[in-house]
């Protein structure tokens, strides 16, 4: 499947909420954010500037208050806004997603054994890009029952506080890092 | 002439003294067992735990689980949210509340906590710790709530949020979520919860 949007090119992934955390990752030279939670103000102001100049903007639906999670919003985000990707728990805002051709990540919240076993049954179809972890820091723990039902990509979000909290989960298998915190975006900066 | 009382809390008062039983026999054996599979129960109600907590048990099959807990005389405690076949609303924990009388209701979501205040039961509002940059709202729904208990999801993130919890809610705080070892049991505890949750069989004592 083609898609047209700028990918990630570092493994940390700074997590903002406002167009004064978009400016400060880009400052630090980011050429990729993720919109963890905001609202449809942030959405359409800055950041919708900063992907029409080719920076690769994800954004997690379930944290973004002012859309409603259905296809309306997805065209708009993919077609309007041209973000890179979007994050959901939601199997199906994840399939509409696909549909117009954007970059998919299955969140999943890994917050106690029950919890992990209905998320991983309930993945999206078409398979998504990546998994993304939350928190970070259970990635240890789950690692392993993540593997057996996908060997898609693992990213890891939600209360990386510190640069060694990134080595940390990238040591549990991630490949991307994503983190709210500036101090750990100038520790982990791209050169 | 007896004086007619004014209207008495009744739930508050005798909640707040299960509440207070519960914290006791916390401080005995600080652990409650999570039920995920029918099978596990004979070890839960063999064991000294004072607390045995239901995640996705079927609503309709739940009084003879919970009466088994009661008679060893343990607390029993279901999760709203995953019990299948019961509206997530006040009925649904009234028919808990009163029909199956379970001692306890678990929920993430403050609106059960309220309708559950005019039932006698214990709350147990989970605050679920997945992304930091959510904190601030997840501690507000919490004060606006004021559940009986607070459970804290994952294990491994409550010590970073643990003063900040404090120094917003007064209520007693479980630990639960992939604590499977000793050695993160005794992590939560050291870190300030006054019990925790876990469905890890050989940390039932």
């Amino acid at each position: 499947m083609a898609v047209r949007t700028p990918g990630l090119s570092a493994e940390l992934l700074p997590a903002v909420r406002d167009g004064a955390g978009l400016q400060q990752a880009l400052d630090l030279g980011y050429r990729q954010v993720l919109l963890e939670r905001g609202s449809l103000l942030a959405l359409v102001g800055q950041l919708a500037g900063a992907a029409r100049r080719g920076i690769a903007v994800f954004v997690n639906l379930d944290g973004v208050e002012g859309l409603a999670p259905d296809s309306a919003a997805l065209a708009f985000v993919a077609t309007d806004l041209g973000f890179s990707g979007v994050l959901s728990v939601k199997p199906h805002v994840l399939r509409d997603a696909s549909r117009f051709r954007m970059r998919t990540i299955q969140r999943i919240h890994a917050l106690d054994s029950t919890g992990l076993e209905t998320g991983l049954k309930s993945m999206a179809s078409p398979a998504p890009l990546a998994i993304a972890v939350a928190p970070a820091l259970t990635l240890r723990q789950v690692v392993g029952a993540i593997r057996q039902v996908t060997s898609a990509p693992i990213w890891g979000t939600g209360f990386v506080t510190t640069p060694d909290h990134v080595r940390e989960v990238l040591a549990a298998g991630a490949e991307v890092v994503s983190s709210s915190r500036p101090e750990v975006w100038k520790e982990f900066r791209p050169s | 002439m007896a004086l007619r009382q004014s209207p008495t809390p009744v739930r508050p008062l005798s909640v707040d003294r299960s509440v207070a039983r519960l914290c006791e026999a916390f401080d005995r054996v600080p652990v409650a067992a999570v039920i995920r599979r029918a099978e596990d129960l004979p070890r839960a109600l063999a064991s000294q735990v004072p607390a045995v907590f239901f995640v996705r048990a079927p609503a309709f099959h739940l009084g003879p689980l919970v009466w088994a807990v009661q008679a060893r005389g343990k607390m029993a405690f279901v999760h709203i949210d995953l019990i299948a076949g019961l509206g997530k609303d006040r009925a649904g924990v009234s028919f808990l509340a009163r029909e199956i009388g379970v001692n306890g209701i678990i929920t993430s979501h403050g609106s059960l906590v309220a309708a559950a205040k005019s039932d006698r039961v214990i709350t147990v509002q989970r605050l679920l710790l997945h992304d930091d940059l959510g904190l601030p709202s997840a501690l507000a729904a919490l004060e606006r709530a004021r559940p009986d208990i607070i459970e804290v999801l994952p294990g491994v993130i409550f010590p970073a949020v643990v003063s900040e919890l404090r120094a917003r809610v007064t209520a007693p705080l479980l630990v639960g979520g992939f604590i499977t070892q000793a050695a993160e049991m005794r992590g939560a505890l050291e870190a300030g919860a006054r019990a925790v949750t876990t469905s890890t069989l050989s940390l039932w004592p």
